[in-house]
């Protein structure tokens, strides 16, 4: 009897310290949206960018780690079918930054995997710039592509 | 018996939420980019008054001055809102002189006809139009010049600019 109430903390601890369902998740908030594009002009949106740029808000456990892994299309299809917009992504399109006041945003390669060690803030928000290359005779219309980010929480 | 089955039970519980792997998820946003053609604006007429008289003010206006009324032409995205934003004189200028301009008027039309045409007031606010289905805008302006009684004679010279965004 003994024995079990000395697990028993032990027990507790490792509930704790495990990723519970619900506690930790990544949720597309708002999309990366270039807007108006001329036909052999490219246009680029910046992180930094509130009103295009893509947003992901991620929540886990503070003092945990998470790991962040973009899949990044290179074009865009043309809505009706017709044609491909090609996008690409820069070494600083990615910003990780807490929703703590104190959090400082983190710059990062969105091509590149990241793993963040949550210090400041138990959730924060991935944002996510780009740049499409329409060319000198690209099909008019409306384009759209799939960006998802997977996190791994441990 | 009883207290060792119970330890156990603890124990294997421990070991699997130890062995459990770091939980993985997904999530999608979208990237949107809509495609225009590129507007071009053309000076394809001057606004031109013609003789002025000192003390006479003279006015040309951009739904009824015909061939004297200034005119942009335009093509760009089919049916498709514009802002049109003008850069205006408040002047004509010859070498040192200056000729006062102003009420400024201004018509746009699908057609190059001043016929039934849409009236707005030019000036550095944008103004909203549209382009036809044929991909065309036909921008015409007019506008007051005041000459003053003791006006120097001579040729007046503006620049008018016509900037046109989606």
């Amino acid at each position: 009897m003994s024995k079990c109430f000395r697990l028993l903390p032990l027990l507790a601890l490792c509930l704790v310290a495990r990723p519970l369902a619900g506690q930790s998740s990544v949720t597309g908030m708002q999309n990366l949206a270039f807007g108006i594009v001329i036909r052999g002009v490219p246009n680029s949106v910046t992180p930094n960018d509130a009103v295009r740029r893509g947003r992901f808000y991620v929540k886990h456990i503070l003092n945990h780690q998470i790991g962040l892994r973009f899949t990044l299309p290179t074009q865009l299809a043309r809505v009706g079918g017709g044609g491909n917009l090609p996008i690409s992504f820069g070494a600083t399109d990615g910003i990780a930054q807490g929703t703590a006041g104190s959090s400082v945003p983190v710059t990062f390669n969105p091509h590149n995997n990241q793993t963040f060690n949550l210090v400041t803030s138990a959730d924060f928000n991935v944002y996510l710039g780009g740049r499409v290359s329409p060319a000198a005779n690209q099909a008019t219309g409306n384009y759209t592509g799939t960006i998802t980010l997977t996190c791994t929480f441990f | 018996m009883r207290t060792t089955t119970r330890v156990s039970a603890v124990l294997a519980a421990v070991l699997t939420l130890g062995a459990l792997p770091a939980m993985a998820q997904s999530a999608n946003i979208s990237a949107t980019a809509t495609v225009f053609q590129a507007i071009t604006v053309t000076g394809a007429n001057t606004l031109a008054f013609g003789n002025v008289f000192p003390g006479v003010a003279k006015t040309v206006g951009a739904a009824t001055g015909g061939a004297n009324a200034g005119r942009f032409d335009l093509t760009g995205q089919a049916s498709t809102a514009v802002q049109l934003t003008f850069t205006l004189p408040g002047n004509l200028t010859s070498g040192a002189n200056n000729l006062p301009i102003g009420t400024w008027t201004g018509c746009t039309n699908p057609t190059n006809t001043q016929a039934g045409c849409t009236a707005f007031t030019p000036s550095g606010a944008p103004s909203a139009s549209a382009f036809s289905a044929a991909n065309a805008l036909f921008v015409f302006v007019g506008a007051t010049v005041t000459p003053a009684a003791n006006q120097a004679a001579g040729n007046y010279t503006g620049t008018i600019t016509l900037t046109a965004n989606y």
